[in-house]
């Protein structure tokens, strides 16, 4: 990111806009014309005009109460193409990271294990030769987490102050290979967690990670929208089908965000700037300023935030089940009620964190309604998503990709098949 | 998630109102347990206590360099904290200084990133060779050279540590040791375009060390700024004033430029013995340049021998063949010269035997102590106020006369900083009877430089309300004490200095620790 940074200093053309907040996005006819975004010093809300528009805002686990995300990447631009009329795709496929550190969620880097850490239930046993007696620790994320999830369940998890946990021991690999080697995990764990890997393991659980899913692009980051591109984790471009690799996002973000940034300067040259109606800024500052800002209700946006994830992490998690579902979305849409009756204690337009809490709550909101409306049907398990209902694969009525799109009553679903080219779907054992 | 709360901290945050311009205090008691890091008490707060309460986070991981913050007079990634850690029922808790504050912990960043995109922290080469394909490929050695330098955050908590940065001229530690980062990539051809920005205000750090303390990254910034300066020592690309205090050296083996021949007029009817005419003694007084040539600083030398003679302490000087010990040289970026001093003082303690050597100057004791070759060389080495403090421990010395003064004392930063020599002065003060000793606001590892390190002693020339010595001399002012006690002959002059610029003589005066003791002896 440094580099990048360091990079996009040496060009005069580029602007930075540090701290502004984009609300919303300008979209009529099918076409981007621009977006709305306050700049956060001031509190002013402006409209942007712009013949191309990249979204490159990363994904939505932080609707979860255990993920590896930072505080503050909420899934704002995919929530924000959902409403200006693009579809979200295959959506119910989030990866969990077999190790999140307890109790922050921080991650504990795949070397760990890649550098020989074991896996240990409260039983003192390498438990993943029951799940994957040849890979062991290094079968792919979705197995591994899915294991400790089941160790977990079945009990068999360390007992903590922040509730059961697995333990990943570096002690074996001793101090030297450990500072040599994974430095930065060691000082995570002990400024972050309290935790020096060489004397004690580290307690980890999985944690959300990825999605998978979102915002519907093609190969060229195009959208259907004229003038949108997505690339990154806020995109969905189908390359990593229902289940991604390790380190695939990477590769991603140095490929397609290339590519969005061609496209969008080709799009840019090719095309003129659109006229900007005056009442979309107006209406974007009633949103904001009006009715969330001014909002005089009783709710604390903490309360519904915590609420949130802790369905999330309860009913939409590694294993789902179909009752659970209906019941999760139907307190989703409940605490979508009450965030109407939210209060913003701090009424001051300068740098309100407080209104930008509430605004991404919003935009969570709605991205945990999609994550559950599109997990709900999938009466199958491929990739990350696992429904106990119904364990297996069913390429004969689920080999397709959902979209949902947005509508005043809830997220209405549309399905498209997928294209297979070289490799078919086959069973997956370890 | 919920585990035992060890205890309840008391936050004491200062707020700013920026719509009504109103700053004030908020209080808050968080439960803290183990695992709980500062900022997740400050999200505690804004959670459950108070949702105006403004701060910058992001990753909580220590990464964004987002939620850095002063905590006690510390800047510190709040997020990389434990508040177990700090050992305290009560944190106060600040924006980073430097920089204008807009609301609250948050402080306006623009400064400090405007700043970063004059150095242009991206590869130079010619436009050419970023048109063929393929990598710039380097080896793992090459790499080793700046890698630990790559590390940086940009949280800016070295600027807000940096007693320099007040003069918005100085490209500040952040920037400065990024230069040096792509200065030593192997693949980078920018040498004469990365000299330029710096070359007319890098001078105005004082290597006091504070950026490379704080450093959430533990990047030797201090150290990365030392080594820019050599590379324009190399390419000559130094000011004038920069360069007559070299020359001096050079010639004279003293900064001052006065032949070594005048170097014991200090001790004229003090029967102080001087090398080679006495080769024994137990202790070897290492007085500093600034206390033989410059006359403000002759008394507090005369003071030291005659209280050596006083306690019948059998101690001589190297006379003439004391060399200056090189400190201002090396970080000035003259490693030659620095290294052709150190060996000539080696071999004279060499010659002399010398198994206890007692300093005046923090900047030799510190030399003596940490720089190679003399780190190499063994010396047994103290600063006179820990050779004080331990007489008057002893009752070898008594300090019988009152000074009925408000004395507050200024750690310089090459005793205190770099070397954690915090309690010998204070005991020293505390032990005269009547002084009344107040801490500064900024005091031990947060001490204010007084801008007198790296040379800048010699060759400041920034306006005098961009000097770190007025500001730290308003903060003396502001507690309304009589005296700034110190125990650095650069703190002296740069902070008399201040006195004098801010005339303010008959308020305040600035006294090195042993012209007190003098006066109660």
């Amino acid at each position: 990111m440094h580099a990048l940074y360091g990079k996009a200093t040496s060009y005069s053309n580029i602007e930075f806009y540090d701290e502004w907040f984009v609300t919303s996005l300008i979209v009529g006819n099918a076409t981007a014309k621009g977006l709305t975004a306050l700049e956060m010093k001031t509190g002013q809300m402006y409209a942007f005009q712009g013949k191309s528009v990249v979204m490159a805002t990363g994904g939505h686990e932080r609707i979860y109460e255990f993920t590896t995300f930072s505080h503050t990447t909420t899934g704002d631009g995919m929530a924000m193409a959902f409403r200006a009329g693009a579809a979200l795709e295959d959506m119910e496929f989030v990866q969990f990271h077999p190790t999140g550190m307890v109790p922050s969620g921080v991650l504990i880097t795949e070397g760990a294990r890649g550098e020989g850490g074991y896996l240990i239930n409260a039983n003192g046993e390498r438990f993943m030769k029951k799940y994957a007696p040849e890979k062991m620790e290094l079968a792919p994320r979705d197995v591994v987490s899915r294991a400790e999830q089941t160790e977990i369940l079945e009990g068999r998890g360390l007992q903590g102050p922040y509730g059961p946990y697995i333990a990943i021991d570096l002690r074996h690999l001793g101090e030297e290979k450990i500072n040599l080697r994974l430095p930065l995990i060691r000082d995570v764990a002990i400024k972050l967690g309290g935790v020096d890997p060489v004397k004690e393991p580290i307690p980890i659980r999985p944690a959300a990670h990825y999605s998978m899913g979102g915002i519907k692009a093609n190969i060229k980051t195009e959208t259907p929208i004229s003038g949108l591109y997505a690339s990154g984790e806020c995109s969905c471009l189908s390359l990593h089908g229902a289940n991604r690799l390790g380190t695939n996002s990477t590769a991603e973000c140095l490929v397609f965000g290339a590519v969005s940034g061609e496209q969008a300067a080709k799009h840019a040259l090719s095309t003129g700037l659109h006229e900007l109606q005056q009442e979309k800024l107006a209406t974007e500052e009633k949103r904001v300023f009006n009715q969330i800002l001014g909002s005089e209700g009783s709710e604390r946006v903490s309360d519904i935030r915590d609420e949130m994830r802790r369905i999330m992490n309860e009913k939409a998690w590694i294993y789902r089940r179909g009752d659970q579902l209906e019941s999760g979305l139907k307190e989703i849409r409940q605490l979508k009620q009450r965030f109407k009756k939210i209060k913003v204690q701090d009424k001051g337009r300068p740098f309100n964190t407080g209104m930008l809490n509430a605004l991404q709550l919003e935009f969570m909101l709605g991205l945990a309604e999609v994550t559950m409306v599109c997990a709900l049907p999938r009466n199958e398990s491929r990739g990350a998503h696992s429904r106990t209902d119904y364990p297996k694969r069913d390429d004969q009525n689920w080999l397709k990709h959902t979209l949902a799109y947005y509508t005043k009553d809830g997220p209405k679903l549309e399905y498209i098949p997928v294209t297979i080219t070289r490799w078919p779907p086959v069973a997956r054992t370890y | 998630m919920s585990t035992r709360v060890e205890k309840t901290v008391e936050f004491k945050i200062s707020r700013f109102d920026p719509e009504k311009k109103k700053h004030y205090v908020s209080t808050f008691k968080v439960p803290i347990r183990k695992g709980t890091t500062l900022l997740d008490a400050l999200l505690y707060i804004k959670d459950h206590f108070d949702d105006s309460l403004t701060f910058r986070q992001s990753c909580r991981m220590g990464i964004c360099g987002d939620c850095a913050t002063n905590v006690n007079g510390k800047p510190m990634l709040a997020c990389y904290t434990q508040v177990m850690d700090l050992g305290a029922d009560s944190l106060t808790v600040e924006p980073l200084s430097n920089s204008p504050v807009i609301k609250d912990l948050v402080v306006d960043m623009q400064p400090f990133f405007d700043t970063y995109k004059r150095i242009k922290p991206v590869l130079i080469k010619p436009e050419e060779e970023f048109k063929k394909p393929g990598e710039f490929s380097q080896s793992p050695r090459e790499l080793e050279k700046y890698w630990d330098l790559t590390l940086c955050i940009k949280c800016s908590i070295c600027n807000s540590a940096c007693p320099a940065v007040i003069d918005e001229k100085f490209l500040g530690p952040a920037a400065l040791t990024a230069t040096y980062r792509f200065l030593t990539d192997s693949r980078d051809q920018g040498l004469d375009q990365r000299l330029k920005p710096m070359a007319d205000n890098i001078w105005l750090c004082t290597q006091c060390n504070s950026c490379t303390m704080f450093c959430p990254k533990k990047l030797t910034c201090a150290s990365a700024i030392v080594d820019d300066h050599s590379l324009l020592v190399e390419a000559g690309d130094i000011p004038r004033t920069v360069k007559d205090v070299l020359e001096s050296v050079y010639k004279y083996h003293n900064p001052m430029g006065t032949p070594q021949a005048k170097r014991m007029e200090w001790a004229t009817n003090l029967n102080v013995k001087t090398f080679p005419t006495t080769t024994k003694a137990d202790v070897l007084f290492f007085t500093c340049c600034s206390n033989v040539y410059d006359q403000r600083n002759q008394e507090t030398a005369r003071t030291m021998a005659s209280i050596f003679n006083n306690m019948k302490v059998s101690f001589a000087t190297l006379g003439a063949e004391e060399w200056c010990c090189g400190d201002h040289m090396l970080r000035l970026g003259e490693k030659g010269l620095f290294e052709e001093l150190a060996e000539h003082n080696i071999s004279m303690f060499k010659k002399f035997n010398a198994e206890k050597i007692v300093t005046l100057s923090p900047h030799c004791y510190n030399t003596f102590k940490n720089d190679k070759p003399y780190s190499d060389a063994g010396l047994n080495v103290q600063h006179y106020t820990q050779f004080l403090a331990e007489a008057l421990q002893k009752g070898s010395i008594k300090l019988s006369k009152p000074i009925k003064k408000r004395v507050a004392y200024h750690d310089p930063c090459f005793l205190g900083k770099r070397n954690d020599v915090f309690d010998a002065p204070r005991q020293i003060l505390q032990s005269i009877k009547d002084v009344e000793l107040v801490e500064m606001m900024r005091t031990r590892q947060s001490s204010f430089c007084c801008g007198g390190g790296a040379g800048r002693v010699w060759t400041e020339d920034a306006l005098p309300d961009k000097r770190p010595s007025t500001n730290r001399l308003q903060e003396a002012l502001s507690l309304n004490v009589d005296t700034v006690a110190v125990a650095c002959p650069y703190c002296v002059t740069t902070l008399e200095d201040a006195v004098k610029v801010l005339d303010v003589e008959n308020k305040i005066s600035v006294k090195d620790i042993l012209e007190l003791i003098k006066e109660a002896l």
